[in-house]
């Protein structure tokens, strides 16, 4: 009895267990899984990252202008979704040059928000990769 | 229904319940006296989708995403299942590792139901403190993989990611903190007199009900019945790191949570053994080819024998996965420890069960 009133006590005066959040930012561990981030230079558009990706968040579609890379003879652009993403990191093992062409950094991903019409978007680049095979 | 008994539903949506689950209670006064129970509600179709929309090297991370308590057990079992189909070895490390990630899991797993039975006997400050302290595991295993809940930290060939000394270093730290604050739940759960009042003779099953209706992990341990599908498989190496069966003989819900408590001791052990003698090697090997034939692979996930069963004719698509989870196949049980209890315990009693509802209905 005794015991439980200095324990309760002392909780009274004793930090939160959770963090402030907006006042003391949260510390990212630096192999934190985030975002998926790609080197234009730097890549050989073998597309083994396409076949590679569990959900489909990385697409080469063919554009009009395509980046200029001698590389690059089938003229494709490189998409990622980071909203289908699920940060497995299957495409960075698949890539030959990883840490130069693609890599993962601890970044978060962006807000999905409607005006950025990013689902709307994204089936339109599925349908031009369904009709450019 | 006779005209002396009323029925009385728990959920699906009810106060008690992290997952909707639907029991039918038909209740003569107090006592219940029937049970019908209904499971299909959060259903997404994940066995259709792993032969139709995946190939097999991605369905690894499909069914991890089952359930975000036991993710590691799934994914384990589908690419052990592929592994044993494709004819492939994996390194000493990779299983160690794997072992490791498991045990966590466990841990976790098991606090996050020994809170919320405190949650369901009115314990509010328990269910805080034991959530609190199971944070030190969640940022162990964000440690070790990257993330909090999906881990996608096992693939077909071995681990995704290595330990280095330093991660190593913290994890013996946090888990020794973890063992102290076990310790202290042991205390309070066998002497603490509004646990006692809740969980001790309530909800029991004897040992020969638990064999009769097959009731498997903690629930079959707590009535005394030898059963752990990691003292039965050699896939992984159990023995080496120091695997002990916990059993106990009451079968009410205290013994459930006695047996969940000190599982978790065991598998911190297992989790420090594992690091102590942490074998060098490779952690990935590549396995080449396309699965053709059947298997069957089993595993011990927190709440019991998960089953998985993988047929393949050769392509990259699979021709069928069977996902057979441990809460489904205890759902007999469940039924049967309901009947004779009165409806005001049917909350501790269901939390006491552990029910994976989201893995049940897949």
């Amino acid at each position: 009895m005794f015991t439980s009133f200095i324990k309760a006590l002392k909780n009274l005066f004793k930090k939160p267990q959770t963090i402030d959040y907006p006042t003391t930012p949260i510390v990212k561990d630096k192999d934190y899984r985030g975002l998926i981030e790609y080197g234009e230079e730097e890549c050989i558009y073998c597309l083994k990252c396409e076949k590679a990706c569990p959900p489909g968040a990385i697409l080469f579609v063919p554009v009009e202008s395509p980046p200029k890379n001698e590389k690059n003879k089938k003229g494709l652009k490189y998409h990622y979704n980071p909203h289908l993403c699920i940060y497995c990191q299957e495409c960075v093992r698949a890539c030959p040059k990883p840490d130069e062409a693609l890599w993962q950094s601890n970044k978060k991903p962006p807000i999905g928000i409607k005006d950025d019409k990013v689902n709307e978007n994204w089936f339109e680049l599925e349908k031009l990769k369904q009709t450019s095979l | 229904m006779s005209s002396k008994t009323i029925n009385i539903p728990l959920g699906s949506q009810h106060i008690s319940l992290l997952e909707p689950v639907r029991f039918k209670f038909e209740c003569e006064n107090e006592k219940i006296i029937g049970v019908d129970a209904d499971v299909g509600f959060v259903h997404r179709g994940i066995e259709k989708a792993c032969t139709t929309k995946f190939k097999y090297d991605g369905i690894g991370y499909v069914v991890a995403r089952i359930c975000g308590l036991c993710a590691i057990t799934h994914s384990l079992s589908y690419t052990a299942a592929i592994e044993k189909l494709l004819g492939g070895e994996i390194s000493q490390k990779a299983k160690y590792l794997r072992i490791l990630l498991l045990e966590l899991d466990r841990i976790h797993s098991h606090m996050l139901c020994l809170s919320h039975t405190c949650e369901n006997a009115g314990f509010e400050a328990m269910f805080m403190r034991i959530m609190g302290d199971r944070e030190l595991v969640m940022e162990i295993q964000e440690l070790l993989t990257g993330n909090r809940v999906q881990f996608d930290f096992i693939s077909i060939g071995g681990v995704n990611r290595d330990i280095d000394s330093l991660i190593a270093k913290q994890i013996i730290e946090k888990l020794s903190l973890v063992k102290q604050k076990v310790l202290g739940y042991i205390d309070e759960f066998s002497s603490n007199w509004s646990l006692s009042l809740k969980f001790k003779g309530i909800g029991a099953m004897s040992l020969d009900e638990a064999y009769r209706f097959n009731a498997i992990g903690p629930l079959a341990r707590a009535s005394g019945l030898n059963i752990d599908v990691r003292n039965e498989i050699d896939y992984l190496p159990f023995d080496e790191v120091g695997f002990k069966m916990q059993t106990h003989i009451d079968g009410d819900i205290n013994a459930r949570n006695i047996v969940r408590l000190n599982e978790i001791l065991n598998s911190i052990e297992m989790c420090n053994n594992v690091l102590e003698g942490l074998p060098e090697g490779e952690i990935f090997t590549k396995i080449k080819g396309k699965p053709k034939g059947e298997t069957v692979m089993r595993f011990e996930a927190p709440r019991g024998e998960l089953m998985y069963y993988v047929k393949g004719n050769g392509s990259a698509m699979l021709e069928r996965v069977r996902i057979k989870t441990p809460t489904f196949a205890s759902i007999p049980a469940f039924s049967h420890i309901f009947v004779g209890q009165d409806y005001a315990d049917a909350p501790a009693i269901l939390a006491s069960f552990d029910p994976c509802l989201s893995c049940t209905a897949k």
